[in-house]
């Protein structure tokens, strides 16, 4: 099964880039998203965004964590028209700042969640720890805790699809139309993950310690990774994109 | 030669370090054993008999990892592991661990094996090396860039091997590296040990379930029992205490039984138990051919002799007929199992022999007749697939699936990983509907009918149990099927008491405390209270031990007797061979062969796609109709073999005598 935030391999500039140099990205992406106040920068952001996934080759999978991400953003634009009293009514409960705001918040999620979700597609787990460590001078248990949450994702969720086929099979009614009825049933189901989920942890540290892992030093990875032209570039770019958030 | 790891006198009991000592059971009792630099050692026991325990005893996570009380001392390399850090021996000791998921740290191939030697600081100049070296050696240089996410469950073991094997260890210790591999994968994982144990000289030590690989790699086995080691020595010196390992809950390889059994009998001279199906042969054609040769020779002395002690033996085997434990029964009477097929054959040993071989006779002609009372072929199927099929988004399929399982019929899906058989299952349950043709459950078609309602007609007994238990004690779990069927509180928790009763499982438990075969227990008797028509079972027997295994497809065999279809997939052929009716191999999710089992197993073509060896017993019985005497085709059962033997060894003396 594949997962949103597994690495799709490629060669373009954005899988060559320095992984510090690509979470710079994303999070100027991100400062840039939460720091504009118009509605053109917000969508040019994401376009942005989509634009660069697109180059990457990542399209599909972008579109496809969208198709989850957007029912989401409509929630919180529903609320946040619900909420917001103050502005002209337009129509029943709705004002027309409550339009803006929410369609600003529901924006702003997107924009913030998609540009990690980018970066995580492009780079190699290890390779971001690694890297991490190296310039960002991490200490390494906070790296390998970081990437082996992010690896433990699609593992506990193969897991929980196995127990909630298990309980289907059993007559436990998951296919049931009624969502709310729906979320008491996964209840039960969290015993048994919790129960894996601990059971995985501990022998993934004994594992870690068995090869090694206390020996780690800064020095211990084989690869290196250098700053280059090309990541100089992005960060002029990050550069660039900030300002124009406090600017625009 | 100093031994690479010497345990002394070794006691060990999980839990917190204060009181409650009473409580704890040791896990390990006194156990003391050296193991020589070069060895390939296998380490077999019932489920809780310390196995795993004696793993994490040689590779330090005891004392450094788990909290216990632990007596005695461990030296690995002449080092006491109490004195020194999980590090440092584990860089002489390398481990592969049950939960590979778990162990592995990265999403590429390169990335794993690069983990452990960046940490072991390894200079960065021989790391190209090493990593070159290691996947030749394993065989996986082609999986090097590959995804860890994108491997199939046996090139994964091999990537986890090749991780720990780049660190150079002088030693390896793996806990049941096969549970999860088909039959090939796992056979390709021991050759893999192999070649690391005869070319790189590193020390291997296996945790393993299944006696026809253990008896075939290893130059010696470590029996387990409650903490304990029961026996110790070469395969051949193991499985001659064919009593002894019965008696601790250990199969022994099926050859080993006939063997044992003929010498038991006085119609084979004492020797080592014959191992692999050669052996077998040879000893089985020697001894008929001694027979016959005596025959000829007609009033020679020494055949006169050897009448004599044939007729010796003629009563105690005869006697075994008669309902004392004989090779195959005893099993079941040491498995305190319930009333069964084989139990009631055990009834049938009353009859003269001739009436039981004529009964075995007709069993062989008629597809397994021991259903045949029941009129299969004029009831209705409960399951029908009709040329299904079914694709996944990612590519893979099945295609054109066409079976019926009738009422009291066991049904074995066989074939490789990946070939579609859990598919299939999933197509049956309704987790998947089908993209073409029609699959019926008890007249239902999946497709019209919710996941739920169709699990009250076909019940799940899954691979993993943790799985499906979600309650607080065993009573709720139990009972939890029957209420989802709308069955009121009282009566579900009166039917499941029963049935708890009946399994000797704690009813007040908490499912999750128990051990991996108990829990498996709670699992299967949720499905048997249900009393389902149809019982899918996905691979029911991995990772539980041989009496475990055998309770389980014995409670299976007397669910199908009652009338319920059982489908299932299983990897174990040995387990096809003694309880399936029929079985279809998969290959490339398509149905390439159906029919009675025994006709399967002795059809070359179904067996090479299936990726599977028949079990001993048919290849041996193949090999011997052809060679020795065609009495022996069609018999696929430790017992009958064991009793044309002595037919005709015994028969021809009678002859003689009579001449």
């Amino acid at each position: 099964m594949l997962n949103v935030i597994d690495y799709v391999p490629g060669t373009t500039l954005l899988h060559k880039l320095n992984p510090v140099t690509k979470l710079a990205l994303a999070a100027a992406i991100i400062a840039a998203t939460l720091l504009v106040s118009g509605f053109p920068a917000l969508i040019g952001l994401l376009v942005l965004t989509l634009a660069l996934a697109a180059y990457a080759g990542v399209a599909d999978r972008m579109l496809s964590l969208l198709k989850v991400l957007v029912p989401v953003a409509l929630i919180m634009f529903v609320l946040q028209i619900a909420f917001t009293r103050a502005g002209n009514p337009v129509l029943g409960f709705v004002t027309d700042q409550g339009l803006v705001t929410g369609g600003k918040a529901c924006l702003r999620l997107l924009g913030v969640a998609l540009p990690l979700v980018l970066m995580l597609m492009v780079t190699k787990t290890t390779d971001l720890a690694n890297a991490c460590v190296e310039k960002l001078h991490i200490p390494y248990k906070y790296a390998f805790t970081f990437t082996t949450a992010l690896r433990f994702v699609p593992v506990f969720s193969q897991e929980m699809n196995a127990i909630m086929e298990a309980q289907t099979a059993r007559g436990v009614e998951f296919d049931t139309k009624n969502p709310l009825k729906r979320l008491t049933l996964m209840l039960p189901v969290c015993i048994p993950l919790l129960v894996t989920s601990v059971a995985k942890t501990d022998a993934t540290a004994l594992a870690a310690e068995q090869r090694g892992f206390y020996l780690r030093t800064r020095e211990s990875s084989f690869k290196r990774y250098p700053f280059t032209a090309l990541d100089a570039g992005a960060f002029a770019l990050c550069a660039v994109l900030i300002v124009l958030g406090v600017l625009l | 030669m100093q031994p690479i790891v010497h345990i002394d006198h070794v006691s060990f009991s999980y839990g917190s370090a204060e009181g409650a000592e009473a409580e704890v059971p040791l896990a390990l009792d006194d156990v003391s054993l050296a193991i020589e630099p070069g060895a390939f050692v296998g380490v077999i026991g019932p489920s809780g008999a310390g196995k795993s325990t004696l793993a994490s005893v040689m590779s330090g996570a005891i004392p450094h990892h788990y909290a216990g009380r632990l007596f005695g001392a461990t030296y690995v390399d002449g080092r006491d592991t109490c004195d020194v850090t999980l590090t440092d021996i584990s860089q002489i000791v390398g481990s592969v661990l049950q939960d590979i998921d778990a162990q592995m740290v990265a999403s590429v191939v390169e990335d794993e094996l690069l983990f452990g030697l960046e940490n072991f600081g390894v200079p960065h100049d021989q790391i190209e090396t090493r990593i070159t070296e290691t996947l030749a050696t394993i065989g996986i240089s082609d999986l090097r860039d590959r995804e860890i996410a994108t491997l199939s469950g046996g090139q994964k073991q091999k990537v986890a091997i090749a991780a720990i094997l780049a660190l150079r260890p002088r030693m390896l210790v793996l806990d049941e590296p096969t549970a999860a591999l088909d039959p090939a994968s796992a056979r390709m994982v021991f050759e893999t040990l192999r070649t690391v144990n005869h070319t790189l000289g590193v020390t291997v030590v296996v945790i393993e379930q299944m006696v026809a690989l253990l008896s075939e790699f290893c130059e010696r086995i470590v029996v387990m029992d409650e903490g304990r080691i029961a026996l110790d020595g070469t395969p051949r010196e193991v499985f001659s205490h064919s009593a002894e390992l019965r008696a601790i809950g250990v199969d022994s390889p099926r050859t080993a039984r006939v063997s044992n059994s003929l010498m038991a009998k006085g119609v084979a001279p004492h020797g080592a138990p014959c191992l692999t199906v050669a052996d077998a042969y040879e000893l089985v054609s020697s001894v008929v051919g001694r027979a016959r040769l005596g025959r000829l020779a007609g009033f020679d002395a020494q055949a006169e002799e050897k009448s004599a002690s044939y007729g010796a033996h003629l009563a105690p085997s005869s006697r075994s007929a008669f309902g004392a434990p004989d090779d195959e029964l005893a099993v079941f009477a040491t498995a305190a199992a319930m009333a069964t097929d084989r139990l009631t054959f055990a009834a049938h040993g009353a009859w003269s022999r001739d009436a039981a071989r004529a009964a075995f006779e007709e069993e062989l002609n008629a597809p397994r007749g021991r259903h045949e009372d029941q009129g299969i072929q004029s009831v209705v199927p409960v399951v029908e697939f009709n040329h299904v099929g079914f694709a996944y988004p990612g590519g893979a399929a099945v295609e054109d699936l066409c079976f019926a399982v009738h009422p009291g019929e066991i049904f074995a899906l066989i074939g490789q990983n990946g070939a579609g058989k859990t598919t299939a299952t999933k197509l049956l349950n309704g987790l998947l509907q089908p993209t073409e043709g029609r699959v019926a459950i008890a007249g239902l078609d999946t497709r019209d009918t919710p996941v739920s309602t169709i699990a009250r007609h076909a019940a799940t007994l899954f691979q993993n149990p943790d799985r499906q238990l979600c309650k607080n004690t065993v009573l709720d779990e139990v009972a939890f099927g029957l209420e989802l069927q709308g069955v009121g509180g009282d009566e579900a928790r009166d039917r499941a008491r029963t049935v708890i009763e009946r399994f000797g499982l704690p009813e007040e438990a908490a499912p999750f405390s128990l051990s991996r075969g108990q829990r498996q227990m709670v699992a299967l008797a949720s499905v048997v209270v249900l009393e389902p028509e149809v019982i899918v079972l996905d691979e029911p027997t991995s990772g539980l031990d041989y009496r475990e295994c055998m309770t389980v497809m014995e409670t299976v065999s007397e669910m199908a007797a009652r009338g319920s279809a059982v489908v299932m997939v299983c990897h174990d052929m040995e387990v096809v061979s003694d309880f399936a009716d029929r079985a279809a191999v998969m290959a490339d999710g398509r149905i390439v062969g159906c029919g009675p089992v025994g006709e399967i197993f002795r059809n070359p073509v179904y067996m090479e796609r299936a990726s599977v060896a028949p079990p001993q017993i048919v290849a041996l019985s193949e090999q011997l109709a052809r060679g020795v005497s065609a009495d022996f085709a069609g018999i696929g059962e430790v017992s009958a073999l064991v009793d044309t033997v002595v037919e005709m060894v015994t028969g021809g003396s009678e002859a003689r005598a009579h001449a």
